[in-house]
C-alpha cells in the first residue's frame, strides 16, 4: 500500500508530525513501513519556463523557434511540439539534465539552429504517456522554479508493506484512521453512511448468488464529457505509481485508493437491456475479452457481471473490453460492490491475472463501505467529469450479516499478555479506530466490531488489537514457569554433531547443497536406467531444469563443489555433507527420506597446512579409506577387527558403482548390508562434471550408520608381561590382499597371538615378476609369563605354513 | 649440627644473588658459559650443594631427617631459579647442543583444519540456547503434506496468506515446506502439553535472488503450557536474543500477521551494522527483523485437540541464514551454497 503525506493529511491532520514519526507509529502498530522516500527526485532539474515567443524554424515547418523565459534567462529553444506557443508555461531540461529515460540533455544544433535545451512532454519527465505536446502547466505558473515544487509533485511517499489480514488498510482511510487513533486526532471522511434511493432505477441488477456476492451497488451518472483528469487527480494517482487514464477511470482508481472499495466503471450504453446479471458464465460462454485486450478463458466457477445478453466483466477482477468507457462514452453506469474472497482469489490465479481489485476483494472488502465509496466517485464525476447523477440507483444487500458483536474478557486478556489491564484502558484504545465498547460486567466487555475490520471475529482477535494499541512494548518481558523435565536429545543429532566435530578435525569442511537438482548428473554418473536412484521426485514448479527433482544422491552436489573450488584456484579439496535424499512412494504420499553422509577428497593431501612440514603429496584411495577408518573409530564404530559391526569388503564388480574405478573401490557392509563405498571416481566421469584432477569419494548410509551399537566401553587389564615381536616376510603372488593374509593370521585363533600388522609390501628388483613380499610384524604376549623366543617358534612355524598353503606364499630370505 | 644448618642458608643466599648477578650478556654463548659456571660451582656433582649432601651421612640419626629435608628444599629452589634465569637469558636454545638450532619461527606443524558450515554453525548455536532452556530438539520431514503445512497452520486453501510462501508442490497435495512450523502441527497432535520444543531444517520457497535462495534453513520453537503470556515470549526471546548477539543490543516487538498466531509479533534487534543509526543494510530504519513469533492461534489448538480456554502458548520461527548474515556480515545469501572454501574457511 503506497500514499502520500498530503494525501493523508486529508483525512488526518498529521501537522506537527514528520513522515519519519508516522512511519514510526504505523510500523509499531503492525503496518511495516518499508520506505519513506521523496518523490520524483529524479524530476529536480525540470524547471518551468514561460514560452516568450515562438516563431516556424526557417528551414522546418515542423519545428519552432521559441525565446523562452527560466526566471532571469531568455533562451533559444527549438522545439518540435504542435503546442508550443507564447504564453505557455512548460517544463524545461536544460543542458546538462538526465531525462528519467536516461537520455542526457546537451546544447544543440537543429537545423543549423542553436538550442539550449529541450522543451519536455510529460511522456519524456515519465509522467503520463501522452505526447501530443510538451507538457502544459496552469497559467500564471512562475517559471525558473523547480517542477515539482510549481506542480506539487515534492510529495513524500509512504510504502506499507500490509499483512493479508488489514485489507481495511489497503486504503488511504484505513491508514488515517491508524494514524488519528495514535495521534489522537479526529478522522475527517468526505462522505459518510451515504444511502442509496432504490426508487425510479434506470436500470436493474440481479445477483444470482448472494453468496458470492453479498453487496451490489450500482448508479449511473450521465453527459460525462471523458477527457484527461485534471492535474490534482493525475498527480495523486502518479504519486503512488499509477497511470493516469482518463477522468473516469481515474476517479474510479482514485476512490479505490481512498476507501479501499475497488469500482467500476461501464459504458451504460453498451449494457443489453439496461441490465446488470451477477451470475456464472454459461457453457457456451467460455471466451471473454478483458480490457487490456487479453481473450480469457471462462470457467463455470467464475463469477461474471453481465447485461441482458452477455458477461461485460469478470466479477472483482477486471472489466471487459466490449463495456469499456471509451473517449465517446457520455453514460457511466459505476459499479461498488462485495465478493466473495475465495471466489475472486481462484479466478485470479486461474487466469494468472492479479489487479488492484483482486488484490483486495481476496483479502475482504468492507461490505458496509461500498455506497460511501461509490458515493464520493459519483461526487467526483459530476465535479469533474460534468456528469450529472441520476437519482437513484441500485443496492442489493443479500449478503447483509448482522452487526459482529463480541465478549472480550478482561481478565483473560490480561493473562494471555502478561500485563495488568482494566476496562477504561481497554474501551479508550478500541474507541480510537473505531470499534464500540459497553460493559457487560465487571469482567467482560461487549465490544461491536466495525464492518470495515472483515478480519477480527473472535476474542482473541480483539486481545491482539488491544496489544498492538497498547503498544507490544509496553508489555512487560518475563519468563514462564515451568516444570522441570529433561530434554531427551536425539541419537542421530549426537551422531550428527560428533561426524562434523570428526571430519573437520581430519581437514574436511562441511558443504550444503540444495535437495533439488536435475537428472543429467544421474546420467553423468552413468546410472544404469533401472537403478533406484533415477526415480526422482519431481517438482511441479521448478525455478529451473537445474534444480527440477529432489536428489537420490549427495556425490553430484559435491563434484559440482569441487570443480567450482578448483576454478577459483582450491585445488585441494576435502568436503562433506550430511543430508537428505529422496524416493517416491505413491503419489499424494510423502517420499521415503533417507539420511547420508558424503565426502570427496581430491588433490593436495595437506592441502593449506604448511608445505615446509608437509611435502606436496596428492591424495590417494587410503586417504579416502582412512577417513572412513578414523570416522568409524571416532564413533566408536571399528571398522576392522573381529568385534566390528562394520567391515570393508572387496566389491564384486556387479555390486559396484558404474562411476567409480574397480581397481580402487572397497564397499563398506554390516553384515551382508552394504550400506556405503568408498572410491576413486572414473575420470571419464569427472570429466563431464569439468574437473580434471583425481578425485576420491565416501557415502554411507547414516541411517543405518546411527543405529549400529557402538563398541561398550570396557576395561581390560592392562598386560603384565612384555610382548614378543616376531616378523615374516613372505612372497606370494601379486594378486593376493595384504589384508587378507591378517586376517588368516588372526582367524588361526592363537591365544598367544596379540595382533599383526602389515609393516611393508615390496615389488621390485630382489623380488621374481609376479610375485610381491609382504612383511607382518607378529605380536605375541600371553598373561602368564614372559615368553621366550622358543615359545613362540613353534606357532610361528605356524603361521608361516598357514600363510604358504593358502596363499602360496613362500618365506622370504634375508 | 647448627653449622651444617647455617652452612646452608649461607649457600642459599650466595647462589640466590650469584644468579641475580647474571645479566644477559652481549652473546648467547657468554651467557651460556656464565650459567654453565654457575652449574658446576653450585649444582654439579662436585658442587656446593652436592657436598653438602655428602656430607649428611655423617650428621647423627635424630637430626637426619631435618636437615635432608632442609638441603633438598634450598636445592630445589636453587635448580628452580636456576631454570628460570636460563630461560630467560638463553630461550630454550639453552637446550640446544652443536650449532645454529632450530628456526622458530617456521610454523607450527599441523594437519589443515576443516569447518563445519555457518548455516551449522548458527543452528547448533541456537539449538544449544534452548537446549539450555530445557527446550528438547525434534526434526520433520522435508517434503511434507499440505495439511501440516498449512491447513492445520489455520491457512485453509485459497487463503491470502499462502502468496506469503511460495511453494514447491510435487504433487497436489504434497510440497516442499515453506517453514519449519508444521512440527508444531505434528508434535502438538502425538504429545501432551506441557511442551518445550525446536524444530531446525531445511524450507524451501520458489524465489531466488539475491535475498532469497530457493532452500533455507529455519529453527521453528513453541512452547504450550497453562498460563504461558506474551510477557512469556518476549522474555524467551530477549535471553535468547542476547545470548545470540550482543548482551546489550535493543529488541522491540511490534504487531504482525502469522495465520497460526495471534497476537503475532516480529521482532527487531537494533542494526549491527551501524547501531542503530539507520544505514543501507537496515534501509534507515536502525532496525533489522530477526524473527517471527506470537501466541499460538486457539485454531491451531482446536484442531490437535488441545483446550485454548485451558492451554496457552507462544511459537517463533528464525532464519539462520540471516542470523548468519548478521552475525558474520556476509552480504551475499548465494555464498552459502555455493561450498567456496575460501568462504567456508573463514567460520
Amino acid at each position: 500500500m503506497k500514499f502520500t503525506i498530503d494525501w493523508l493529511n486529508e483525512f488526518v491532520d498529521t501537522d506537527g508530525f514528520s513522515p519519519a514519526v508516522l512511519a514510526d507509529h504505523l510500523t509499531m502498530l503492525g503496518l511495516e513501513v518499508d520506505a519513506v522516500t521523496a518523490l520524483f527526485q529524479d524530476l529536480a532539474p525540470i524547471q518551468t519556463a514561460l514560452i516568450v515567443s515562438a516563431q516556424p524554424h526557417p528551414d522546418a515547418d515542423s519545428l519552432s523557434l521559441c525565446q523562452v523565459a527560466v526566471g532571469d534567462e531568455v533562451l533559444q529553444i527549438v522545439c518540435g511540439a504542435p503546442n508550443a506557443r507564447a504564453g505557455l508555461v512548460t517544463a524545461i531540461a536544460l543542458p546538462g539534465t538526465i531525462l528519467p529515460g536516461g537520455v542526457k540533455i546537451k546544447k544543440s544544433k537543429v537545423r543549423g539552429i542553436e538550442s539550449f535545451g529541450m522543451l519536455c512532454s510529460e511522456r519524456e519527465l515519465g509522467l503520463s504517456t501522452g505526447h501530443s505536446g510538451i507538457m502544459e502547466l496552469p497559467e500564471g505558473t512562475v517559471h525558473g522554479q523547480s517542477l515539482i515544487k510549481a506542480v506539487g509533485l515534492d510529495a513524500t511517499l509512504v510504502e506499507v508493506d500490509l499483512t493479508p489480514n488489514r485489507s481495511d488498510c489497503a486504503s488511504v482511510i484505513g491508514i488515517a484512521r491508524e494514524i488519528a487513533g495514535a495521534i489522537r486526532r479526529p478522522l475527517n471522511l468526505p462522505i459518510e453512511n451515504a444511502v442509496i434511493d432504490h426508487a425510479n432505477a434506470s436500470f436493474s441488477v440481479d445477483i444470482e448468488s448472494s453468496e458470492l456476492c453479498p453487496r451490489y451497488c450500482a448508479r449511473l451518472v450521465t453527459g460525462v464529457t471523458v477527457a484527461p483528469s485534471p492535474w490534482w487527480v493525475r498527480k495523486r494517482l502518479l504519486s503512488i505509481g499509477l497511470r493516469p487514464i482518463n477522468n473516469v477511470v481515474d476517479i474510479t482508481n482514485l476512490v479505490m485508493m481512498e476507501y479501499g472499495q475497488p469500482l467500476h466503471a461501464f459504458d451504460f450504453d453498451t449494457l443489453a437491456d439496461k441490465k446488470i446479471v451477477v451470475r456464472h458464465p454459461r457453457n457456451d460462454e467460455q471466451n471473454f475479452t478483458t480490457l487490456d485486450g487479453v481473450a480469457r478463458k471462462l470457467d463455470p466457477d467464475m463469477l461474471m457481471i453481465c447485461d441482458a445478453l452477455q458477461p461485460v466483466a469478470i466479477a472483482g477482477v477486471m472489466g471487459g473490453l466490449n463495456s469499456e468507457v471509451s473517449d465517446t462514452s457520455t453514460a457511466i453506469l459505476l459499479e461498488s460492490a462485495c465478493f466473495y474472497p475465495v471466489s475472486i482469489r481462484k479466478t485470479a490465479r486461474k487466469l494468472n491475472l492479479s489487479s488492484e481489485a483482486s488484490y483486495r476483494f481476496e483479502r475482504g472488502v468492507d461490505p458496509g463501505g461500498c455506497v460511501n465509496a461509490m458515493e464520493r466517485a459519483v461526487q467526483l464525476l459530476c465535479e469533474i467529469a460534468g456528469g450529472t447523477a441520476v437519482s437513484g440507483g441500485a443496492d442489493k444487500y443479500g449478503g447483509q450479516r448482522p452487526r459482529k458483536t463480541l465478549i472480550l474478557r478482561i481478565s483473560r486478556t490480561s493473562q494471555l499478555l502478561g500485563i495488568a489491564l482494566d476496562a477504561p484502558r481497554i474501551i479508550e484504545v478500541l474507541l480510537s479506530i473505531g470499534f464500540r465498547c459497553k460493559e457487560k460486567d465487571g469482567d467482560t466487555l461487549w465490544v461491536g466490531v466495525p464492518s470495515f475490520r472483515v478480519d477480527v471475529e473472535r476474542e482473541v482477535d480483539l486481545v491482539e488489537e488491544v496489544a498492538r494499541l497498547i503498544g507490544y512494548n509496553t508489555i512487560p518481558t518475563s519468563l514462564p514457569t515451568v516444570q522441570m523435565s529433561y530434554p531427551e536429545q536425539e541419537k542421530t543429532r549426537m551422531i550428527k554433531a560428533e561426524i562434523g566435530a570428526i571430519l573437520t578435525g581430519i581437514g574436511f569442511s562441511e558443504a550444503i547443497n540444495y535437495s533439488f537438482t536435475t537428472e543429467k548428473h544421474l546420467q553423468w554418473l552413468c546410472l544404469a536406467e533401472d537403478d533406484p536412484r533415477y526415480r526422482c521426485l519431481r517438482l511441479l514448479n521448478p525455478l529451473s531444469e537445474e534444480q527440477s527433482v529432489m536428489r537420490t544422491m549427495l556425490l553430484p552436489g559435491l563434484l559440482e563443489n569441487v570443480e567450482r573450488n578448483i576454478n577459483f584456484q582450491k585445488t585441494a579439496v576435502k568436503l562433506f555433507e550430511i543430508g537428505k535424499v529422496f524416493f517416491p512412494r505413491g503419489d499424494n504420499e510423502q517420499p521415503l527420506e533417507k539420511t547420508r553422509l558424503a565426502g570427496v577428497l581430491s588433490g593436495n593431501r595437506f592441502g593449506g597446512a604448511s608445505p615446509y612440514h608437509y611435502k606436496q603429496q596428492l591424495v590417494d584411495f587410503f586417504d579416502a579409506k582412512g577417513a572412513v577408518e578414523y570416522l568409524l573409530q571416532g564413533l566408536r564404530l571399528q571398522g576392522v577387527g573381529i568385534h566390528s559391526s562394520l567391515s570393508f569388503v572387496q566389491s564384486e564388480s556387479s555390486m559396484v558403482e558404474p562411476f567409480v574405478d574397480l581397481l580402487q573401490v572397497l564397499s563398506i557392509r554390516t553384515g551382508v548390508q552394504t550400506v556405503g563405498f568408498v572410491a576413486r571416481l572414473q575420470p571419464a566421469v569427472l570429466r563431464k562434471f569439468g574437473i580434471k584432477q583425481t578425485v576420491f569419494f565416501f557415502d554411507l548410509d547414516l541411517d543405518v550408520i546411527c543405529q549400529l551399537d557402538a563398541v561398550v566401553r570396557s576395561f581390560t587389564a592392562l598386560p603384565i608381561f612384555p610382548a614378543v615381536n616376531r616378523d615374516i616376510a613372505m612372497l606370494v603372488p601379486e594378486f593376493v590382499a595384504a589384508g587378507a593374509m591378517v586376517d588368516a593370521v588372526l582367524a588361526m585363533k592363537e591365544p598367544l597371538i596379540e595382533h599383526c600388522v602389515i609393516f611393508d609390501v615390496y615389488q621390485g628388483d630382489s623380488v621374481k615378476a609376479g610375485y610381491k613380499s609382504v612383511a607382518l610384524s607378529v605380536y605375541y604376549r600371553s598373561a602368564q609369563k614372559t615368553l621366550t623366543e622358543k615359545h613362540v617358534e613353534k606357532i610361528h612355524v605356524k603361521i608361516i605354513n598357514e600363510l604358504g598353503s593358502k596363499f602360496e606364499g613362500t618365506l622370504r630370505e634375508g | 649440627m647448627k653449622i651444617m644448618e647455617q652452612e646452608l642458608l649461607r649457600l642459599q643466599n650466595e647462589a640466590r644473588q650469584q644468579l641475580e648477578l647474571l645479566a644477559k650478556d652481549d652473546t648467547l654463548s657468554m651467557a651460556q658459559q656464565q650459567l654453565e659456571d654457575f652449574r658446576i660451582r653450585y649444582l654439579g656433582r662436585k658442587g656446593l650443594f652436592g657436598t653438602i649432601m655428602r656430607e649428611l651421612g655423617t650428621v647423627s640419626a635424630d637430626e637426619r631427617p631435618r636437615l635432608g629435608q632442609l638441603a633438598n628444599t634450598v636445592k630445589s629452589e636453587i635448580e628452580k631459579l636456576f631454570a628460570e634465569k636460563q630461560a630467560e637469558l638463553c630461550g630454550n636454545a639453552g637446550e640446544k647442543k652443536g650449532r645454529g638450532g632450530i628456526d622458530i619461527s617456521l610454523p607450527g606443524r599441523y594437519p589443515e583444519r576443516g569447518r563445519l558450515h555457518p548455516v551449522t554453525q548458527i543452528m547448533n548455536e541456537v539449538c544449544s540456547i534452548f537446549e539450555s532452556l530445557g527446550f528438547s530438539v525434534a526434526e520433520g520431514p522435508d517434503v511434507e503434506h499440505d495439511h501440516y503445512n498449512f491447513e492445520a497452520l489455520n491457512i485453509p486453501a485459497h487463503h491470502p496468506a499462502r502468496d506469503m510462501h511460495d511453494t514447491f508442490y510435487v504433487s497436489e497435495s504434497i510440497l516442499l515446506r515453506t517453514h519449519t512450523s508444521p512440527m508444531q502441527a505434528r508434535i502438538m497432535e502425538s504429545q501432551q502439553p506441557p511442551l518445550r520444543v525446536i524444530a531446525p531444517g531445511k524450507v524451501y520457497r520458489c524465489d531466488s535472488d539475491i535475498t532469497h535462495t530457493p532452500m533455507f534453513h529455519q529453527v521453528e520453537g513453541f512452547l504450550v503450557d497453562t498460563q504461558v503470556s506474551f510477557a512469556d515470549l518476549k522474555g524467551i526471546l530477549t535471553v535468547f536474543t542476547q545470548k545470540m548477539f550482543d548482551k546489550e543490543l535493543a529488541l522491540r516487538f511490534r504487531p504482525s500477521f502469522f495465520p497460526f498466531t495471534e497476537p503475532s509479533a516480529e521482532v527487531d534487534i537494533a542494526c549491527v551494522i551501524c547501531g542503530g543509526k539507520g544505514c543501507r543494510v537496515c534501509k534507515q530504519t536502525g532496525w533489522l527483523e530477526i524473527l517471527g513469533a506470537g501466541m499460538i492461534d486457539p485454531e491451531v489448538f482446536k484442531m490437535v485437540g488441545y483446550d485454548p480456554e485451558i492451554y496457552s502458548g507462544f511459537a517463533f520461527g528464525l532464519g539462520i541464514e540471516r542470523i548468519a548474515m548478521l552475525k558474520y556480515g556476509i552480504n551475499d545469501i548465494r555464498l552459502y551454497y555455493e561450498n567456496d572454501l575460501r568462504f567456508l574457511s573463514q567460520f
